[in-house]
């Protein structure tokens, strides 16, 4: 599919997710105040009021746009991070299992449902709590730690979701003509799986990994909100949860990461949605 | 013909086998999780400097067991009710089974209400949309409920607090009261009542049903699509009933199978689901409960709590599998 064929939403959504993609690599080299730099003698400054801070401050003068950009890095790369792993590793199982199919497969997709019979939200909550604990409550868990923790627990979260994406489309690709006539010409399962199985379900799994990335994205800023997650303002998510009680003097101070996320969470719910109903008119055609 | 019948009579035991597996399995899996925990669970419920008392207490906590015999202490105590407890220093315990039995209403009312509306609202926004499909109609409801969908609840819910709850005024920002005073309450002088109830009620409960009205809609409009190619809706048409009739009375039951699966399957999925929400508002829930467990260290709290929320999900798909073939009796035959 081409750039020029898509509707005015999808084309919005790629000029978007290519904007904070640009934030993520190249935002520490644009040229604005220091997202950690407090200005005193601009604190809760409104949004477009100044040259000096486009989106405005919060009410502790810390500049929005800067903060906003900075929080693109980790919060993307937690999610592509995650998705990435967790599809990765997900639909390996489910595409080994279905096309196995017999006992192999009613424990992969046990193990599937056992990890989802709990809520995203819960389960990473849980994993980061129990992960990301010292001895000693007091002293703080390191940001790096905090950050690999929740990586891994998104992982986990995503394993069975792409997972289970990828087991359904290789049952009902699996029994397909050209699959049978390979298997009965006496070619290999893992040549079968790498040139026959494989490409015919990596879009499904693109589509749904859009959406998951979406869902991680939400979950790690509820994390945050909830005070296990990123903290001290470093990605989007926490940055809604540094200026909860602000809103009554400071609104904007929290539209704006909300906006921004909001609107990552569209983009990505957008492309997820455009690559399935496309998935659908090609299955449609067969 | 033999076969056909063994076939369907173990079809159902194996699906309930692997739901007790899933149960079974996501309880191992907690009790082994805060088994490894990089801190000794001793270390944090166990402050008797005395070392035969702390022995004692640590053996009373199950803690000198393998994390095998550690789990199936658990799971016996849990099959005969006892949910184990909130473990302070001294030791002083407060069973978990008190918290349940408050907090797990006030969660099952906030999903009732939540369900009830978001099938109120897409019943006939889907019905709408898929009779006037490709219409201007249909792609307003599709898009606008598209941008609603992507909106993170958590999101929705912070900026409903602060306008309706805070700047209008029109509802309490936060809070839970009861549908019923009891005598505490009227002591108390707490807001009980049902119309303190639902104004407290609809905050959350609309930061909940947004967006599931837009899947729930989405859902029965492609179901509705498929069925009114069908040859009996061409039939009652050609009878001369009005379209509203058809709608209304011959094409919704065969399309709602989808959307009433997956309206039982999330209300597995919210009863820990809801906790930030809960916790934005504070809904005195199951989810707030969850997340003030985590935040205070109780795992053994938590480990029951989530074997609550799987026993929950297990239920849920067992009503579906149920009650499909009533909806449906197609989707009988389909299934063999």
């Amino acid at each position: 599919m081409k750039f020029k064929q898509l509707g005015i939403f999808s084309k919005a959504s790629v000029i978007w997710l290519g904007i904070v993609m640009f934030m993520v690599v190249f935002g520490q080299w644009i040229p604005l105040p220091k997202p950690t730099n407090f200005d005193i003698d601009a604190m809760g400054v409104g949004l477009f009021d100044s040259l000096k801070h486009p989106l405005g401050t919060d009410s502790n003068g810390y500049d929005l746009l800067s903060n906003v950009i900075r929080g693109a890095r980790p919060s993307m790369l937690i999610s592509l991070i995650s998705v990435g792993i967790g599809g990765l590793i997900g639909s390996t199982l489910g595409i080994i299992s279905a096309y196995k199919r017999g006992k192999l497969d009613y424990i992969v997709n046990t193990l599937f449902n056992i990890v989802l019979s709990v809520p995203a939200l819960v389960l990473g909550l849980a994993l980061v709590a129990v992960l990301a604990t010292n001895p000693d409550p007091n002293i703080e868990v390191p940001t790096s730690r905090r950050v690999i923790v929740i990586i891994l627990s998104l992982t986990i979260v995503i394993i069975p979701i792409l997972g289970r994406i990828a087991r359904g489309a290789t049952l009902s690709w699996s029994n397909r003509e050209f699959v049978v006539a390979a298997r009965s010409m006496g070619m290999k399962d893992s040549q079968i799986i790498m040139k026959h199985i494989v490409p015919n379900v990596l879009p499904a799994i693109y589509a749904v990994a859009f959406l998951a990335i979406g869902v991680v994205i939400v979950v790690e800023g509820s994390l945050s909100l909830l005070g296990v997650g990123i903290v001290d303002g470093v990605s989007w998510g926490s940055m809604i949860a540094r200026v909860r009680g602000d809103l009554e003097y400071a609104p904007h101070s929290m539209i704006v990461p909300v906006v921004v996320l909001a609107l990552t969470v569209i983009a990505c719910n957008q492309l997820g949605d455009i690559l399935r109903s496309q998935l659908d008119s090609r299955e449609g055609r067969l | 013909m033999g076969l056909d019948r063994t076939v369907k009579s173990t079809e159902p035991l194996k699906r309930l086998a692997q739901l007790l597996l899933v149960v079974l399995g996501s309880t191992f899996l907690v009790s082994l999780l805060i088994r490894l925990l990089p801190v000794g669970l001793e270390d944090i419920y166990v402050v008797n400097p005395d070392p035969a008392g702390r022995a004692r207490e640590i053996h009373n906590l199950g803690l000198d067991l393998n994390p095998f015999a550690f789990y199936l202490r658990w799971l016996n105590g849990f099959i005969h009710g006892d949910f184990g407890s909130y473990v302070y220093p001294g030791p002083t315990f407060v069973p978990v089974s008190q918290y349940i039995t408050r907090t797990l209403p006030v969660t099952l009312q906030l999903i009732f209400y939540v369900q009830i509306v978001a099938l109120t609202i897409s019943i006939p926004l889907g019905l709408l949309s898929a009779y006037k499909v490709g219409t201007r109609i249909d792609r307003f409801i599709s898009n606008g409920l598209f941008i609603f969908s992507s909106i993170p609840s958590f999101v929705l819910a912070l900026i409903l607090a602060f306008y309706i709850g805070v700047k209008l005024g029109w509802v309490p920002p936060l809070g839970y009261a009861q549908p019923f005073c009891s005598a505490e309450d009227i002591v108390r002088a707490n807001a009980c009542g049902f119309r303190e109830h639902f104004k407290m009620m609809v905050l959350p409960v609309v930061a909940l049903a947004v967006p599931l009205i837009a899947s729930y809609t989405r859902l029965l409009r492609t179901d509705v699509i498929a069925t009114l190619r069908e040859d009996f809706v061409t039939m009652a048409a050609s009878k001369g009933l009005s379209n509203r009739r058809i709608l209304w009375t011959h094409v919704f039951r065969p399309s709602s199978v989808t959307l009433f699966t997956s309206a039982a399957l999330n209300m597995g999925g919210l009863i820990g689901g809801a906790l930030v929400i809960e916790t934005i508002f504070s809904v005195p829930g199951i989810g707030f409960e969850i997340a003030l467990a985590i935040a205070s260290r109780q795992y053994f709290a938590l480990q029951a709590y989530i074997a609550i929320i799987a026993f929950g999900y297990v239920f849920f798909n067992v009503i579906v599998d149920l009650t499909i073939g009533r909806i449906d009796p197609r989707s009988r035959e389909r299934r063999q």
